[in-house]
């Protein structure tokens, strides 16, 4: 088991040029590492729609690798999107999904359906990406990462990652959504599409 | 006598269209009224047409596209279209991305071809423009062969608003050599 830093920060090291998507916990992690990092876009508030964000991207950049940082139960509300990566064939397309077993990690701790043994790569497998992969260490996914992203694509990848405690309760009973949560993922993308000089409208 | 071909856009307008636009992928789950355009998309080497599983997808992946400088329409059924509405709100609203729509008015009757589809009995059908207005999102009805070129006006409306525009199919799109034989 690994922290979602620990799986952050591993990726983080190694994208290069990378385009990221990230969602839900991914992006909150991402935030605290590499806050406004060029290339990066959260998928917020769209629980779900990370990884065909992100094969977009990949089929409009065959030039570009993109990495999708999904959650287990964002990657739920979408599963058959793995089916349609796995139609498209994005050969620089990665897509890691950061496996916790909860929603809300850190926050409510809510189980994810499936949470008690759900065999994710073996989803994958079955749709036709080219590689699966699972890591449940730091140590093993730091190891394996470089091999990953210079290997087969459409690639995906399932972390074995632990979550905080819950920190909604009695003492901390609601939190409110800023502005910036509904703005922000357009301003990345018009951020991405201006960097990467996509300039017809 | 139901003149299909007097209430249809073809399968080719459309693509010519598409061509002056600049409209180089599509994104679909697709569309029964449709099919045509589908199956002339399959053969044209310059459009590359994309099938998700879920409209929320085939809106995902147009605005990733977009974002990559692709330029992109996006084929739905009515029915998906009201599947699909928290992407749409998400991507097209929310985040302001341009996208074009082009929506099946699936399950309308043929008594109703050639009059308003607010109208219709079906509520599939009659519910489609007000909620596009609900939403703020403009909208052209593809009722006729005169039709196509509202398509290029939806396109620049998506541009210039930067947000979506929608086209409504409100009947089979024509199979080319099947309505020049007939």
């Amino acid at each position: 088991m690994m922290t979602l830093m620990q799986a952050c920060q591993i990726v983080d090291e190694a994208r290069e040029e990378a385009i990221i998507v990230t969602t839900m916990g991914a992006m909150g992690a991402t935030d605290q590492l590499a806050p406004q990092r060029p290339l990066t876009v959260a998928c917020v508030p769209l629980m779900g729609g990370a990884a065909s964000l992100g094969m977009g991207l990949a089929l409009a950049r065959p030039d570009r690798t993109v990495m999708v940082l999904d959650g287990d139960a964002s990657l739920l509300m979408e599963l058959g999107g793995l089916v349609s990566v796995a139609q498209a064939q994005p050969d620089n397309f990665f897509h890691i999904v950061i496996n916790n077993g909860v929603q809300f990690a850190g926050l409510g701790n809510l189980q994810t359906p499936g949470h008690s043994g759900i065999d994710f790569t073996g989803l994958a497998r079955a749709a036709g990406y080219r590689a699966c992969y699972r890591f449940d260490s730091a140590e093993q996914f730091a190891a394996g990462i470089t091999e990953v992203l210079s290997g087969p694509a459409p690639a995906f990848v399932e972390l074995a990652v632990s979550h905080n405690d819950a920190t909604l309760g009695p003492a901390n009973p609601a939190v409110e959504m800023t502005d910036a949560r509904f703005t922000r993922m357009g301003d990345e993308l018009r951020d991405i599409r201006a960097r990467l000089g996509a300039g017809r409208a | 006598m139901t003149h299909h071909s007097h209430y249809a856009v073809t399968a080719s307008d459309v693509i010519a269209a598409f061509q002056r636009c600049g409209i180089d992928h599509v994104t679909t789950v697709p569309d029964m009224l449709q099919i045509a355009l589908h199956d002339a998309l399959e053969r044209e080497p310059g459009i590359r047409q994309i099938n998700c599983t879920t409209e929320d997808q085939a809106i995902e992946v147009a605005s990733g596209l977009w974002a990559g400088g692709a330029r992109v329409a996006v084929l739905v059924q009515n029915q998906g279209f009201y599947a699909g509405i928290n992407s749409l709100r998400a991507l097209g609203l929310d985040s302001k991305i341009p996208l074009l729509f082009m929506i099946g008015q699936f399950g309308r009757e043929w008594s109703n071809l050639g009059q308003d589809p607010r109208q219709s009995s079906r509520r599939m059908v009659r519910m489609l423009e007000p909620l596009l207005e609900l939403l703020d999102i403009p909208y052209w009805r593809l009722e006729g062969p005169g039709d196509a070129s509202h398509i290029d006006t939806a396109w620049r409306a998506s541009r210039e608003r930067s947000g979506p525009a929608a086209l409504l199919v409100g009947h089979f799109i024509g199979f080319d050599a099947v309505e020049s034989a007939s």
